[in-house]
C-alpha cells in the first residue's frame, strides 16, 4: 500500500497550525507500517487529483483566499471528478468556503465559491471565537474496521467571522459547545460524500484520533478494498480529546 | 483647562494613585486597575501628562522583543541620566500605560519625568498612539501572534500602518529592515532610521518555517530572498514592483554565537557582546541603539549599558541548581518558540526540559500555534520532557507526532508539582531548560527564585 495525500496551497492556506493535520495523517500511516508520500501543491502546479488519496486544504486570511481563488477554479471540474469518485478531502474554514457556491462580502457582493458543495458563507459582524466541541455519530459506525475506539465527539477550535449555511449536504457534526457554522443553527461543518469541512481548525486530527483513523479507512478501501487498520496506542491523544471534551461539557 | 476638566483630571489621578498605593499595600503589583479606572473617569488624562513631558515620548511596538527592547532601551537612556516614565511591568495595554503616567505626576498633575518610553501592544497602538503623539516610535517585527485576539496578522500590520499614516506624520520611525512587513511602513516617508542584519554564518539560504509574508505588500508577488535570519527576516526583494529591504544605517556584522554566553556583533567600529541567548536578541539590542543614537546619544555609553543589562524576567535567564544551570524562557508564539529551540540545538547537549502551556486569555485561548512550531528538530535531542500547565496534554500529543518517543514524556498539570519533578530528575550533562507560556511563567520564576540565579559567566 502506497497512499498519497496531497496538502493543497500549504504556502497560503496555512494558518493556526493547520500542518497538523498532515503530520497526524503521515505519523498514524507510518506507526502502521503504511506507505506514505505527501505532495505539495500550489499555485499553477499541475496535478490530477483522481490520483491522489487524501487531499487537505487549510484556512488562510481573505487576501490568501483571493490569491488562490482563481487557481482552485480552473482545478474545479478535475476536483469534482475526484469527489465523485470517492476521494477523500479534509477542508478546513477557507478550505470549507472556496468548496461552497459563494461568499457574501459585507457590502452585499457576492464571490463565487467553486460551487462542488451544496453551501454559501455570508459575512458575520462578529468573529466567532473558542473552543468547540461537537457530536458525529457517523464516526462510530464501522470503528471496529480500523481499530478504532467508539467516540463520537470531536474537539477543535474556531475562529472565523463567514457564517456558513447548508443547502442538501449533511453537517459534520451537532455543536455541543461552541459556535458552529453559524452560531444558528447549531450544525457544524460538512460532510458529502467523503469530503468533508470543518471550521476546526489547526491539528483537528491529532487529538480527535478517531477521526484521522477514518478518514484514512476511507481513503484505503476507496483504493484497496476493505482492510482492516492495525490498533494504536492512542492513550496521550485520548487524554487530550478527554480533557477539552470534559472541560466544555461541565462550562 | 477648564475648571470643571480640570477637576474631573485631578479627581481621576488621585483615584488612580489612591488605588495604587492600596494595591501596593495589599501585596498586589497594581499595574493595570488604577489606570483603567483613572481613564473611565478621564479619558483624556494621558494626553494631559504626556504634553507636559520636556523631551516627549517614545513607543515600541511589534510582536516579539517589544518587552526586552524597551528595557534596553530605559537602561540606556538611565544611563544618560534622564528620569523616565515607563510601563516596565510589560502592562502594554492602555491600562497599564495609564497607571506609569500616573506615578510619574505629583498630586497636583504635574509630571516630573524627562520624557516617556512606553512598550505598547499592537492591537493597542490605534489608541495609544494619537494620545500620546510620540517623536520617535519603534516597530520590532510582525509575527502571529495570539490570532484569537487579534484577528489576522494582515489586520494588524493595517491598523499599525493606518495610526502611522493618519495621526504620526510627524514622527520619526525605527523599523526593522529585515521584516518586509515592518520595512514597507516605511515607503514613502522621509527620516527613517532602518536596523537590520547582515548575513552571517547562522543565515539560511531556504527556510522551512512557517513564515508570513511571503508575497509583496505592494503587488502581491513571491518575494526572493538572498538570506534568510529566522521567519520572514532576511534579505529580500520583490522581482516585480522592486520593493526591496532597505539599506541599514544600523547594521549588525559579524555575529558570534557563544552558546549559554551570550551573543557578540560588530556595529561600525564598535564591538557589542550580549549576555543574552538566542538570535532574537541581536534585533532587540539593534532597535534600542538605533533609536538611541538617532536621539544623539553617545557611543560608548549605549555599549556599556547594553554590556551590563540583564535579562528580564523569563527572557533566557539562567539559574543554578547545585552545579547545574536551569535557563528559564518564555514561549508565547511559534516564531520566539523557534528561537529558543535554535538556541537549544546549538549546545551539543542532550536535553531535559518542563513546557508549561497555559490557555488563559493573556496565553491566547487557542494553542494550535504549537502545531507551527518546530519541535521535529528536537526529536533526537531530548533525555526527557515534563509537559505541565492546562493544556500539558496538547503538548505532550505535539511531541508524541514530532516523532518523540512517548517514554520519555511525563504529563504532570499542576506547575509546582511538576516542578519538582524535574528538579528530582535534574542530573548528568545535559541542557535544563524551563518553557512557560505568559500566565504560567510568573509561577514558574517563582519557583525557579527558590534557587539561586547565576551570576553570568564572563
Amino acid at each position: 500500500m502506497h497512499l498519497k495525500i496531497c496538502h493543497l496551497y500549504p504556502d497560503l492556506m496555512d494558518l493556526y497550525g493547520d500542518r497538523g493535520n498532515i503530520i497526524a495523517l503521515v505519523q498514524r500511516c507510518r506507526w502502521r507500517g503504511i506507505d506514505v508520500e505527501v505532495g505539495y501543491v500550489t499555485l499553477e502546479q499541475p496535478v490530477d487529483f483522481r490520483d491522489w488519496d487524501i487531499v487537505f486544504m487549510g484556512g488562510g486570511s481573505d487576501r490568501e483566499q483571493g490569491i488562490l481563488f482563481s487557481d482552485l477554479c480552473d482545478r474545479r471540474d478535475n476536483l469534482a471528478a475526484a469527489i465523485d469518485d470517492g476521494l477523500v478531502l479534509l477542508g478546513i474554514c477557507g478550505g470549507l468556503q472556496l468548496l461552497g457556491k459563494y461568499y457574501q462580502i459585507a457590502e452585499g457582493d457576492k464571490i463565487p465559491g467553486v460551487d462542488i458543495l451544496d453551501l454559501w458563507t455570508v459575512a458575520g459582524d462578529k468573529r466567532l471565537i473558542g473552543n468547540v466541541c461537537i457530536e458525529s455519530h457517523f464516526l462510530s459506525e464501522r470503528a471496529e474496521l480500523f481499530g478504532s475506539i467508539k467516540l463520537e465527539t470531536l474537539v477543535g477550535f474556531e475562529n472565523h467571522s463567514g457564517q456558513t449555511f447548508l443547502g442538501n449536504v449533511e453537517p459534520l457534526g451537532k455543536v455541543i459547545k461552541g459556535s458552529g457554522n453559524n452560531g444558528k443553527d447549531g450544525s457544524e461543518g460538512v460532510r458529502y460524500k467523503n469530503v468533508f469541512g470543518t471550521y476546526l481548525h489547526g491539528p483537528l486530527l491529532p487529538k480527535n484520533p478517531h477521526f484521522a483513523d477514518f478518514l484514512l479507512y476511507h481513503a484505503v478501501e476507496r483504493r484497496w478494498g476493505q482492510r482492516h487498520l492495525n490498533k494504536l496506542d492512542d492513550t496521550l491523544e485520548l487524554e487530550a480529546h478527554r480533557y477539552m471534551a470534559n472541560r466544555l461539557k461541565q462550562q | 483647562m477648564r475648571l470643571v476638566a480640570r477637576l474631573r483630571f485631578l479627581f481621576a489621578l488621585w483615584l488612580g494613585k489612591f488605588v495604587f498605593f492600596a494595591a501596593r499595600i495589599s501585596g498586589k503589583k497594581g499595574t493595570t486597575l488604577p489606570g483603567a479606572l483613572a481613564i473611565k473617569l478621564c479619558p483624556e488624562l494621558i494626553t494631559y501628562l504626556a504634553r507636559q513631558l520636556p523631551n516627549g515620548a517614545i513607543l515600541v511596538t511589534g510582536t516579539n522583543g517589544k518587552t526586552t527592547t524597551s528595557n534596553m532601551l530605559a537602561a540606556i537612556l538611565k544611563k544618560t541620566g534622564a528620569k523616565i516614565t515607563f510601563n516596565e511591568a510589560g502592562a502594554n495595554l492602555i491600562t497599564g500605560i495609564t497607571t506609569a503616567f500616573l506615578n510619574s505626576a505629583t498630586w497636583l498633575g504635574r509630571i516630573y519625568t524627562d520624557m516617556a518610553l512606553l512598550e505598547v501592544d499592537e492591537a493597542t497602538v490605534g489608541k495609544v498612539a494619537p494620545l500620546v503623539k510620540p517623536h520617535t516610535m519603534v516597530i520590532t517585527n510582525f509575527f502571529r501572534d495570539q490570532l484569537d485576539r487579534y484577528g489576522e496578522l494582515d489586520k494588524t500590520v493595517a491598523l499599525v500602518k493606518n495610526t502611522v499614516q493618519a495621526y504620526l506624520p510627524q514622527t520619526k520611525l525605527v523599523l526593522n529592515a529585515d521584516d518586509p512587513l515592518v520595512a514597507q511602513i516605511g515607503v514613502g516617508r522621509e527620516g527613517i532610521v532602518y536596523y537590520g542584519v547582515a548575513p552571517s554564518e547562522y543565515s539560511t539560504t531556504e527556510s522551512s518555517e512557517a513564515r508570513e509574508a511571503k508575497y509583496c505588500s505592494f503587488c502581491r508577488h513571491t518575494y526572493e530572498y538572498e538570506i534568510y535570519h529566522y521567519g520572514q527576516l532576511g534579505i529580500y526583494r520583490c522581482p516585480n514592483c522592486n520593493f526591496r529591504r532597505p539599506k541599514p544605517q544600523v547594521s549588525a556584522e559579524n555575529i558570534k554565537i557563544h552558546g549559554f554566553k551570550g551573543i557578540s556583533f560588530g556595529l561600525g567600529d564598535m564591538e557589542i557582546s550580549l549576555r543574552q541567548q538566542g538570535f532574537y536578541n541581536i534585533y532587540n539590542a539593534l532597535a534600542s541603539v538605533a533609536t538611541a543614537l538617532s536621539m544623539g546619544i553617545n557611543k560608548d555609553l549605549i555599549k556599556d549599558a547594553l554590556e551590563q543589562f540583564a535579562p528580564q524576567a523569563g527572557r533566557m535567564e539562567q539559574f543554578a541548581y547545585g552545579i547545574h544551570e536551569i535557563t528559564l524562557s518564555l514561549v508565547k508564539n511559534p516564531t520566539g518558540f523557534n528561537e529558543v529551540i535554535r538556541a537549544m540545538v546549538h549546545s551539543d547537549k542532550q536535553l531535559g526540559l518542563l513546557i508549561a502551556i497555559n490557555d488563559n486569555a493573556a496565553d491566547g485561548r487557542d494553542i494550535s500555534w504549537l502545531w507551527d512550531v518546530d519541535f521535529e528538530k528536537l526529536e533526537h535531542k531530548l533525555a526527557w520532557v515534563i509537559c505541565s500547565g492546562i493544556r500539558a496534554e496538547d503538548m505532550a500529543v505535539r511531541l508524541k507526532y514530532a516523532g518523540v518517543d512517548p517514554e520519555k514524556l511525563i504529563t504532570i498539570k499542576d506547575l509546582s508539582l511538576a516542578f519538582d519533578k524535574m528538579l528530582d530528575k535534574v542530573e548528568g550533562d545535559l541542557g535544563f531548560y524551563v518553557l512557560p507560556t505568559y500566565t504560567a511563567l510568573f509561577s514558574m520564576h517563582e519557583l525557579m527564585s527558590t534557587l539561586r540565579r547565576t551570576a553570568y559567566a564572563s
